[in-house]
């Protein structure tokens, strides 16, 4: 009998009546493969790995309690709908009755998503959690050609670039923007939204690959999925904002491509007109605030006369000199790091060559506060404008160059953003090789190796905060870490001890060698004295070894010898860790290994 | 004409139309029924319902039949007519399409004499009125003179050369005109007053002289006015039919009241459509709407996930350094290491290879985004997803907490001593009951007995094959030692202890002469019991090789153990009466080793997986002790009794509660290679394990007399010193019986002391 044997009429019992493999749910489901493909993808439903895998380990496993959450999924019986209105549209096509056939496609019938997303993410917060992956896919499909062949429709890529730029939007006026980073696949961004941090990453805005392994039809049923959560999520935050979703663009903004301006623009026009009556009372009131700050205000207000004479404000709505005013009572609100995220680049006027990525800088400089136009039609202000502080170029000059602003590469704003100063702009100036970009999602400390540059921006971030650093070149980190001092005092210590003790041994050894050759010398016959010489080699060597026994060894020893009683299972664990941290030293050895090479090369030029 | 032909057909489209209607009634939507009036609307004003008839998708398919069934309405309809119109008319009617037709014939012919319109519109417009007589006079200007010229209508050209212009009907050729030079014709043409009436005619070679009513034409004609001065070509139309006063008119049907009044039809259908729409019955297309918006989350429901407990995915792993496009120069393999790569296993090759732009711009796109996006997608709904635990610990908290290592001394921490003479690996040692003295067996053959205290070697015996074991016998007064070596078991003299001991080991060693034989037959063939003077003691014969001796603690008894000797191959020897016999045991497997109990009459055998406890009294089996290793190696028993360790070949040391379970109560994984043999203090709580991987370690093993206190094992010491030898490392140790040292033996043919 074999081991699992359930006799005929017993019921299943633990996994095996838990757990169901993919072909049996799909067969228990009465759907197509592909069909519960789509369901599971949008359902949100994933396999499960069941402590014993009754069928066999090359399975895939469902939770028989999932399966019938898909059961009774509406979506379900929907699809089936489809497929047989699909079956009377054939039909006529077959038949040749083209007319009731396009009757027919005219009246398909269409599913929502809508409730699935409320069954997925209960709370909006469940939602933020899980944008991620939402944002990265509409991001790529916003850049990507829309192929007939692989049924990208261009209304799905227009649409995913409205989405992206709306949530940029949001994400840029808010100044919620954290940390950006230029890697080779794209720029990743990192925002943080009601506590939770949500990074992106956006394709580099150039013709993508689209390569042919790869199955369109998942991809699209996830954007599918990933469009309507991503519409629900910016309907719900331009809310939080009170500006009206979807937004109504200027339509010649948005021919030009400049969608994000317009957006802004959208704001300016909108987030004031709702709240003025709240608002109104303190505003008159706190006008003494507005004056505090006069250039701030000054700025806002040629930014609003801007837009007045672009025929986006009627000149007499009131929001819009409410709009300044809000600006300046808002600001208590926000807690310190919107506060520093916000006035990072206040006060700056940047101008954006033509051979920068617009779309990202556009994006990015007014999270952090500051004013920034590009070359090209329906602008805000043109090249020659003499307040424009910082223009940003990635292509050696020619023309005419402005004395009163900066030409800086565009990694500048990047690196700007992550240290959270203004750096200086020496090292960026067009036609350099740039310094290194790092990414600010490593904790360098963590990791054990600093790179260079990082030390270098540390240090300027403490000049900004007007800290002063005990010694050049040793961090904080370095000092108030006793283990790491510890550390290092023992293994310099047992380093010595191995010296002395190699030196010792080495001159035993020559003495004997020495004795030997006297001996021989003598004549005196050898295997007499052997054992006299043995004896005495004998008594040197314990002696030797008792008074400085192998250090290494006895701490490697002291460290191993608990290890023995260990449990399996922990001492499994804890070898894993030392293999975790072996290789993880490895690296960081490689790292430093490259860095001295380097270093010695640049020193011998 | 025409207006009563389409009029019918357009009826007859009605029609048909609103046979198809009834039928299709439930599937016509409202659109259609828009349309149908609009067309109805646009034939009402324009009269032009040509083109709307081919708007109908229904009927497009057989509009061939459509026309030719209106061609016949059209007949019948002009019957109709005439039967409305009376009998009298009838033959009126026929005569008016004769006419008709002859006015058709006659408006084609007009069209290619268009040319010479100026000659014949005198009589044609004058004559308009009288048709029949136009039509007989069309080309009278050419009756009137005929032409001189018979070459007919070609090119004069052809004739350029020839001196004729055709013949005349004689046959005879017609000749042209002799020409005038141009001087005389000049001067002909100054003389004469009349000369610009005069026109030459190149078709029939003459000069014709023009009247003045000619001239006025032509110069009416110049100017681009009809050529009669009294044509007026704005007269007011008159219509040629005859209407009214024709003897056979077309139709004499007055037009009917439907023309001028709304269609009842129509308008029934109207409402008809109307009802429908209001009771449901037509449903519109409703227009494609965008999905709705609408706050999602408003904060009144419940906020709990339904279905199972729900695993988040994991998030993406964010980049670090060396993913930047201009990272760090030492983020950057050379290109050696990424040569190296392709050496590794596909799975271990990195992924991402760094690479370094000087500038942004000349970033390009990255080739697997759509690839890495798709992957993402996969892992999300296809990977099984389970909880884990993610420990980010200090693994040193790992580690137990064990008693400090300095409340358990002493125990053996240092090589004290190093006993040196053995010119093969030491396989055995053996330490005497007093701890004066150690024995240590080799491989090169060889027995010796060392002083512990000085590291002298006391004696020396040859024995000339490869020494298994030896073995001191524990009471003190008679210092026997059993070597096993090769099939042998010698019981040596070691000539220690007093002249009166001395008396009482000769005596035991004395051997009657084959005693063996005498004994019982069944004893005989397995060993016999002979002295052996050589070595001074007793040598016993086996009939394999002895793998091991224990004495019993009294000294008397002794047992060997020949692993390959099967269902004898635990044998039991009496040194007193010179006896041996087999243990009245099973074996399971082979046997390893064998010991006795420390203070009950209890004997373990320890087969290769099992260790086996046998009462000798009652002589049956009490316990089986599952040591769940692969193969065990030696055995060691607590002095309490209760305790039992066993080492194996795969580096566990595994320690047996005997009052608790069969289990092992605590498994210890010391060595990576085999362990060789464990060892039990007398008296301190010490035990020690040996190993070819050269090292020793030395355990505190507390037994509390508690029985609900279980004991305390603490690894102490891990002892080295020895070298390793063709693969084997330390062969043996043991506790020195008084003090806390331990004694090794190595494959390096060397003995150490450990001492405290």
């Amino acid at each position: 009998m074999p081991k699992h044997y359930r006799p005929p009429g017993k019921k299943k019992e633990g996994n095996a009546a838990r757990y169901i493999t993919r072909s049996q749910a799909v067969k228990s489901l009465q759907v197509s493969l592909s069909l519960f493909r789509k369901l599971c993808i949008l359902k949100g439903i994933f396999p499960r790995e069941p402590k014993k895998k009754v069928k066999g380990n090359h399975h895939t496993y469902y939770h028989l309690k999932d399966i019938m959450f898909l059961k009774h999924e509406p979506l379900l019986e929907k699809f089936r709908e489809m497929r047989a209105y699909e079956k009377k549209v054939k039909k006529a096509m077959s038949k040749k009755n083209r007319d009731l056939a396009e009757r027919l496609l005219t009246r398909k019938p269409t599913y929502t998503l809508d409730m699935l997303i409320r069954e997925r993410y209960p709370t909006f917060i469940d939602a933020l959690r899980d944008l991620d992956d939402c944002l990265s896919m509409v991001h790529l499909f916003a850049a990507l050609p829309a192929v007939e062949r692989e049924k990208i429709e261009v209304k799905r890529v227009h649409n995913c670039r409205r989405l992206s730029h709306e949530w940029q939007a949001y994400i840029s006026r808010t100044h919620k923007l954290r940390k950006t980073f230029i890697s080779v696949k794209g720029i990743y961004y990192q925002a943080e939204v009601e506590g939770q941090k949500i990074t992106w990453l956006t394709p580099h805005a150039l013709q993508q690959v689209l390569p042919v392994d790869v199955d369109f039809k998942v991809m699209l049923t996830f954007l599918e999925f990933y469009e309507t959560l991503l519409a629900f999520v910016n309907f719900r935050i331009y809310h939080s904002i009170n500006v009206k979703y979807p937004p109504i663009l200027d339509p010649r903004l948005e021919a030009l491509a400049a969608d994000l301006y317009a957006l802004s623009r959208y704001f300016d026009a909108n987030t004031t007109a709702p709240t003025v009556e709240s608002q109104a009372v303190s505003s008159y009131g706190s006008n003494g605030q507005v004056e505090d700050k006069p250039a701030g205000a000054k700025l806002a207000e040629s930014e609003l006369r801007l837009a007045q004479l672009q025929h986006q404000l009627p000149s007499n709505e009131p929001g819009a000199l409410m709009h300044l005013v809000e600006d300046a009572a808002g600001k208590d609100e926000d807690d310190e790091e919107v506060k520093e995220c916000k006035n990072l680049f206040k006060n700056k006027k940047f101008f954006l060559s033509r051979e920068v990525p617009r779309e990202s800088l556009l994006f990015v400089i007014p999270a952090f506060g500051g004013v920034v136009s590009w070359e090209g039609e329906g602008a805000p202000f043109g090249e020659s404008d003499q307040s424009i502080t910082y223009q940003i170029v990635d292509r050696t000059m020619q023309g005419h160059r402005f004395l009163s602003r900066e030409y800086v590469q565009p990694q500048w704003v990047f690196d700007c953003i992550n240290a959270r100063v203004i750096l200086p702009t020496e090292e960026y100036m067009v036609g350099r090789v740039p310094p290194p970009h790092l990414s600010p999602f490593v904790d360098n400390e963590a990791e054990g190796y600093v790179p260079e540059y990082a030390e270098t921006i540390n240090r300027l971030q403490a000049a900004a905060r007007k800290e002063i650093l005990p010694i050049l070149g040793v961090g904080k980190e370095d000092l108030d870490d006793p283990q790491n001092l510890l550390v290092e005092g023992i293994i310099d210590r047992a380093e010595a001890i191995e010296a002395a003790e190699k030196k010792r041994k080495m001159s035993i050894l020559q003495k004997q060698y020495h004795d030997e050759l006297k001996i021989e010398l003598q004549g005196v016959q050898y295997s007499s004295v052997s054992n006299a010489t043995k004896q005495n080699s004998v008594e040197d060597t314990e002696a030797g070894g008792e008074s400085l026994p192998d250090f290494q060894q006895i701490a490697e020893d002291a460290a191993n010898i608990s290890k023995v009683v260990m449990p399996r299972k922990k001492r499994r664990l804890y070898e894993a860790m030392q293999i975790g941290k072996e290789r993880k030293r490895a690296d960081i050895g490689l790292l430093k290994e490259r860095k001295r090479k380097i270093d010695e090369a640049k020193k011998s030029e | 004409m025409k207006v009563p032909k389409e009029d019918s057909h357009d009826a007859k489209a009605q029609k048909k139309e609103k046979d198809l209607e009834p039928k299709k009634k439930e599937e016509i939507t409202m659109k259609r029924v828009e349309e149908k009036e609009e067309e109805k609307a646009q034939r009402a004003s324009e009269e032009f319902p040509s083109d709307s008839d081919s708007d109908d998708e229904g009927l497009s398919e057989d509009e061939g039949t459509v026309i030719e069934s209106g061609s016949q309405s059209e007949l019948s309809e002009d019957e109709d007519i005439v039967s409305t119109s009376g009998d009298d008319e009838s033959s009126d009617h026929k005569g008016h399409g004769e006419e008709n037709l002859e006015n058709q014939i006659e408006s084609d012919d007009s069209l290619p004499n268009d040319d010479d319109f100026s000659q014949e519109d005198e009589e044609g417009q004058s004559e308009s009125n009288e048709s029949r007589q136009a039509v007989e006079e069309s080309d009278s200007s050419e009756d009137e003179v005929a032409p001189r010229n018979t070459i007919g209508d070609v090119p004069l050209e052809w004739y350029r050369d020839e001196e004729h212009i055709g013949y005349d009907l004689a046959g005879k050729k017609i000749k042209k005109k002799e020409r005038q030079d141009k001087l005389d014709s000049f001067l002909a043409s100054v003389d004469d007053s009349r000369n610009w009436r005069r026109i030459y005619d190149d078709y029939n070679d003459e000069e014709v002289e023009l009247t003045k009513d000619e001239s006025k034409l032509i110069n009416r004609l110049l100017k681009g006015k009809a050529p009669h001065a009294d044509f007026d070509p704005y007269a007011p139309y008159v219509d040629w039919f005859a209407w009214d006063g024709a003897k056979h008119p077309l139709s004499n049907a007055p037009e009917p009241k439907r023309r001028f009044i709304p269609s009842k039809w129509e308008s029934k259908k109207v409402v008809e459509y109307v009802r429908a729409i209001r009771k449901g019955l037509i449903k519109f297309d409703k227009p494609k709407e965008e999905a709705r918006l609408y706050h999602l989350w408003d904060d009144s429901s419940s906020t709990e996930r339904h279905g199972l407990a729900f695993i988040p995915a994991p998030k993406p792993k964010l980049p670090g350094h060396e993913e930047s496009y201009n990272p760090s120069l030492e983020y950057i393999p050379t290109q050696e290491e990424i040569n190296s790569y392709q050496l590794m296993f596909e799975e271990d090759r990195p992924t991402f290879i760094p690479k370094r732009f000087t500038s942004l711009r000349s970033v390009p796109a990255y080739e697997k985004a759509v690839n890495e996006s798709f992957d993402r997608c996969l892992d999300l709904y296809l990977c099984p997803r389970a909880r884990k635990k993610r420990i980010n610990i200090d693994p040193e908290s790992l580690k137990p907490k064990l008693p400090s290592r300095k409340d358990l001394k002493p125990y053996p921490i240092t090589c004290y001593l190093e006993y040196k003479g053995h010119k093969g690996p030491v396989m055995s040692i053996s330490t005497e009951s007093t701890g004066q003295w150690i024995a240590s067996g080799s491989s090169d053959g060889t027995v010796r007995i060392w002083e512990v205290e000085t590291g002298r070697c006391f004696r020396v015996w040859e024995l000339g094959d490869t020494v298994q074991h030896v073995a001191w016998n524990p009471s003190p007064e008679l210092p026997i030692l059993a070597v096993s070596a090769g099939q042998d078991v010698f019981l040596l003299n070691t000539g220690l202890g007093d002249e009166e001991e001395q008396k009482k080991i000769k005596e035991i060693l004395h051997v009657e002469t084959s005693t063996a034989p005498d004994g019982s037959g069944n004893n005989s063939s397995i060993v016999s019991w002979a002295q052996d003077d050589k070595h001074e003691g007793i040598r016993l014969t086996h009939f394999k090789t002895v793998s091991s001796i224990e004495w019993h603690r009294k000294g008397d008894y002794f047992s060997t153990v020949m692993p390959s000797g099967e269902s004898r191959a635990v044998l039991i020897h009496q040194l007193s009466k010179k006896l041996t016999q087999r243990i009245p045991f099973k074996l399971h497997g082979l046997p390893v080793s064998a010991a006795f109990h420390p203070t009950r009459s209890m004997f373990f055998i320890s087969t290769k997986k099992n260790v086996r406890v046998y009462d000798l009294l009652k002589q049956k089996p009490i316990k089986k002790l599952e040591t769940g290793v692969r193969e065990v190696s030696s055995i060691a028993i607590h002095p309490g009794g209760d305790h039992v360790i066993v080492g194996s070949r795969e580096g566990k040391l595994c320690w047996f509660d005997m009052d608790l379970s069969s289990q092992p109560y605590r498994v210890l994984k010391c060595h990576p290679k085999d362990i060789t043999n464990v060892a039990f203090h007398r008296s301190y709580p010490l035990f020690a394990s040996c190993s070819d991987d050269c090292t020793a370690y030395v355990f505190h093993g507390m037994v509390y007399s508690d029985l609900n206190q279980n004991p305390l094992i603490v690894p102490l010491e891990i002892l080295r010193g020895h070298a390793s030898s063709n693969g084997r490392g330390v062969m043996d140790c043991k506790f020195h019986p008084r003090q806390p040292w331990l004694f090794t033996a190595g494959a390096d043919s060397v003995i150490k002391l450990y001492c405290h």
